[in-house]
């Protein structure tokens, strides 16, 4: 992870040519409005100061429960959504300053893979046309070597050729997200932001698809973004791991260092929770008291203060500051300042 | 190898490769066929079209050829009345003032035979007795009347003129003194209250004959001459040489139909008819045929009726080898009315469809596209045009239309613009809620996330997955519009004579009695609005299920 202290421009040229992707204090709040004029009344602080950067050619995955602001930060790093404050630093350049023709060609380097494979795919297309439609849009390839291209992505993805022209109705769920996974792979992105592609899918599906995304990013070096509830998959498939809680990154690390050592009280409550194929190992399990507060209306201080069990005083009132406790392993809990 | 492989896997692992293909809307079209309502509701509708277009055309009729009949009915013939003013008949190159006949029945009435008329000119009238009277013009002189023995003659004869013997004509005007009052008078007509019918319909009479014939009356001789011809009287009748000439009567007879010519004949046998008390005569017509007659007698007014064969306007004629549905009130057609009505009433019922599909998907497709304050202003327009009630409106442009007489077309054009314009706010709001959703579904996040235009996320990813919502919409609406036309032209808004719609061939049935006895004015109409309707509907119902199959039961 790159602290805010990697403010000069000699680290950032370095770091930008080893990182395709930084993200510094990317905040995303969505305003609430109510009264009778509709002005704004408060704000979900759904993103809330994220920073972290990936390596070209790995993958970082982003865990946390359902709401903390996983998806919401995938998107803001494709400009699906505009961020509040903060920088989000692709390839050498600032994503949100980006002109109208920088945006499209943006789009054929980063692409995303949604959760739902059903909803994703618009019903009155057929598969070829949702593949190649972009393709064609940004004329990636030549007009006579098109069929062919789809043909070799679709092949890539596990796709027969002749499902070209049927439409996404006469799929399973594993086949959509195959699908997915083409249409995004199609416009030879160098990032791919995958949020959840995997949670609506069977467990043997899952693999399937766990699988496919690593093949193609050892083919093709590509970096992704894995967003997951499910840390098994994460802890599979990823080489750093971001924990997020209500907005914020708590924790993150090399994939071992974090799976071996969790650091942050909430990552450990999280890991707890994983369950284990066998039933004989007895497991202390860190069961978190009370529901994870409003993201409108976020405690003082930790924010993970109200469900903590070593919650302490000053956790009430001081924002904890990211600490790095070696090797990229980077918490933000009192627990380990060093007084 | 690669391409072996590929082959052998298709062959035998992905059984789906021997499912035929089917594009969503060649399975709608599965789904749609195999729902029998559905089917039914096609079945009419394109009866329809084929019977309103094509029958249209079929049939030799027009939708306003009014037809008709040939039937006897009784019919006036004749009129007669008792003469109760004066006749007057004008001597040759005499004028009379235009206030003879008042003057006359004043000077009779009063004796003052002698009198101013209107235009200044000084008249006299002549008594011969029995109501006739000649008409001088004369001028007051002074003439000794002693021992005149033409005057003393006239005076036993109670008349009040007399002829000198230089053949002037005098009136005198007895007024209460010693010597009445002489005047000199030239004669310039004759008036009584007679009336003459030559036997010969083609002779005219003379001054000198009426002159002859009155005076003959009145003082009860069987001759006169008149023209150098000597003319017997015979009762009522005059007679020359035998044969009858003309025929005098104190009843005069008018031909209810110009151009016929009333006979004396025919008069003397209507006279001793009514002389007799009867109530109806023969007499025989041009060809010897005996017509019968029948007599009414109103106030002294006589009215003579027979059956007469006439072409009438063949109305609420019963189905027929010739009108298979019979016809209206109009004399025309039901059958062709029908045809031609459908044409409207379809015609009306898809252009105001499509133009409330076009209006609601831009209206909505831009206010649910773009959202915000763009969504907020369309949608208070949509709301503001839901609360207008839309029959007093329909009522106020109806007698708009009334009032500057528009034409048929003008009302079928007004009347769809009126339509349309007041229901697209349904499909408004119908194509803004799809696409709301639509707009937050991954598809479109996709899409934006791959960089398609906003022209083709519009056109390729929204519009053809709202267009099945729309067609269900507008299926169903089709049968609301047709509804609201019926609606409209039965209350007399909408199309008008002689135009026709089901609606206005409904419009007939505004009294019991068409409503009771002639059915199959209305019952066809009805019928045909009652099935296109529930088509139209069973139609949607059928679109409905085949796009959505999960929302079935």
């Amino acid at each position: 992870m790159s602290t805010e202290n990697m403010n000069t421009n000699a680290q950032e040229n370095v770091s930008s040519s080893e990182n395709i992707l930084e993200v510094r204090n990317l905040k995303k709040y969505f305003p609430i409005k109510g009264g009778f004029f509709g002005g704004v009344t408060g704000q979900v602080k759904a993103v809330d100061d994220v920073s972290f950067s990936i390596k070209r050619g790995t993958t970082m995955g982003l865990v946390g429960e359902s709401g903390c602001g996983k998806s919401t930060t995938g998107r803001t790093i494709l400009r699906l959504l505009e961020k509040t404050e903060g920088d989000i630093i692709f390839d050498g350049k600032d994503v949100s300053t980006l002109d109208k023709k920088g945006l499209r060609d943006l789009r054929t380097k980063m692409q995303i893979i949604f959760q739902d494979p059903y909803s994703s795919l618009s019903p009155r297309l057929p598969i070829g046309e949702i593949i190649g439609e972009a393709v064609r849009e940004h004329g990636l390839v030549p007009d006579n070597e098109y069929d062919d291209y789809i043909s070799k992505i679709m092949k890539e993805c596990g796709l027969q050729e002749y499902h070209k022209d049927r439409y996404p109705h006469e799929f399973s769920g594993g086949q959509r997200q195959r699908i997915c996974i083409a249409r995004a792979l199609a416009l030879k992105p160098e990032f791919v932001v995958c949020d959840e592609p995997v949670s609506a899918l069977d467990v043997s599906i899952q693999a399937q698809i766990i699988n496919l995304l690593k093949q193609l990013q050892e083919d093709r070096g590509l970096t992704y973004l894995f967003i997951s509830h499910d840390l098994s998959v994460v802890e599979h498939i990823s080489d750093t791991i971001g924990v997020m809680y209500l907005g914020n990154l708590v924790e993150t690390g090399n994939t071992e260092d974090i799976f071996a050592k969790p650091l942050h009280p909430y990552t450990q409550a999280l890991f707890s929770a994983i369950p284990m194929p066998d039933p004989d190992i007895k497991k202390d399990r860190i069961l978190l008291q009370g529901d994870i507060p409003s993201p409108a209306n976020p405690p003082a201080g930790c924010k993970f203060h109200t469900r903590c069990s070593k919650c302490m005083e000053k956790c009430k009132t001081i924002v904890p500051q990211p600490k790095d406790m070696g090797n990229g392993h980077v918490v933000c809990c009192h627990l380990y300042d060093e007084e | 190898m690669e391409n072996e492989n590929i082959q052998n896997e298709e062959m035998h692992l992905d059984d789906a490769a021997r499912v035929r293909v089917l594009s969503p809307g060649m399975m709608v079209f599965k789904r749609f066929i195999r729902n029998k309502l559905a089917i039914v509701g096609i079945v009419i509708i394109v009866f329809m079209f084929l019977f309103s277009f094509v029958g249209g055309l079929l049939i030799p009729y027009s939708q306003s050829q009014v037809f008709y009949t040939t039937d006897s009915i009784l019919k006036d013939y004749a009129g007669a009345t008792a003469i109760d003013q004066y006749q007057v008949y004008q001597a040759d190159g005499a004028t009379l003032p235009s206030d003879i006949y008042s003057k006359t029945l004043i000077a009779s009435a009063t004796g003052k035979y002698v009198f101013e008329t209107r235009d200044g000119s000084l008249l006299g009238l002549g008594n011969v007795g029995d109501g006739v009277y000649r008409i001088f013009s004369v001028e007051e002189v002074n003439k000794l009347l002693k021992k005149n023995a033409a005057y003393d003659e006239a005076v036993a004869a109670d008349k009040n003129f007399f002829e000198d013997t230089d053949g002037t004509t005098y009136v005198f005007q007895d007024e209460g003194q010693a010597f009445p009052t002489v005047y000199k008078a030239t004669e310039i007509g004759v008036a009584a209250m007679k009336s003459f019918t030559p036997f010969n319909k083609d002779e005219s009479l003379s001054f000198e004959f009426y002159r002859g014939a009155l005076v003959a009356s009145a003082d009860g001789e069987s001759s006169f001459e008149a023209d150098g011809k000597k003319y017997a009287v015979d009762g009522d009748v005059i007679t020359l040489d035998g044969a009858d000439v003309a025929l005098v009567s104190d009843v005069n007879f008018n031909a209810a139909n110009a151009g016929v010519f009333i006979s004396p004949d025919y008069k003397e046998t209507a006279m001793a008819a009514i002389d007799a008390g009867q109530d109806s005569f023969t007499f025989p017509d041009e060809d010897g045929t005996e017509v019968e007659y029948r007599i009414e007698n109103k106030n002294g007014q006589y009215t003579f009726r027979r059956f007469q064969e006439t072409r009438v306007i063949d109305t609420y004629a019963a189905p027929s080898a010739q009108h298979w549905v019979g016809t209206d009130a109009n004399g025309m057609d039901l059958l062709a009315r029908l045809m031609y009505g459908g044409r409207i009433s379809l015609l009306i019922g898809f252009v105001v469809i499509f133009i409330e599909v076009f209006i609601g998907m831009i209206i909505g497709g831009v206010a649910g596209f773009f959202g915000g304050w763009v969504d907020n202003l369309l949608m208070r327009i949509v709301d503001i045009v839901y609360c207008i009630p839309t029959m007093p409106l329909y009522l106020i442009l109806g007698s708009i239309m009334d009032y500057y007489q528009a034409s048929a077309t003008t009302r079928i054009y007004m009347l769809c613009v009126i339509m349309a314009v007041i229901g697209w706010v349904g499909i408004a709001r119908i194509v803004r809620g799809q696409i709301l959703s639509l707009r937050e579904q991954e598809f479109m996040v996709a899409a934006e996330a791959t960089g398609i235009s906003t022209y083709r996320r519009i056109f390729k990813h929204l519009i053809p997955n709202v267009v099945p919502q729309l067609i269900v919409f507008a299926s169903m609406g089709l049968g609301d519009v047709i509804l609201a036309e019926a609606t409209l032209s039965f209350l007399g808004l909408g199309i008008k004579y002689p135009a026709a719609s089901w609606g206005s061939i409904i419009n007939a049935v505004n009294d019991s009695y068409v409503m009771s006895n002639y059915v199959f004015v209305w019952l066809p109409a009805g019928l045909f609005i009652l099935l296109t309707v529930l088509a139209f509907n069973f139609i949607g119902d059928g679109l409905r299920d085949a796009f959505d199959p999960k929302m079935k039961r």
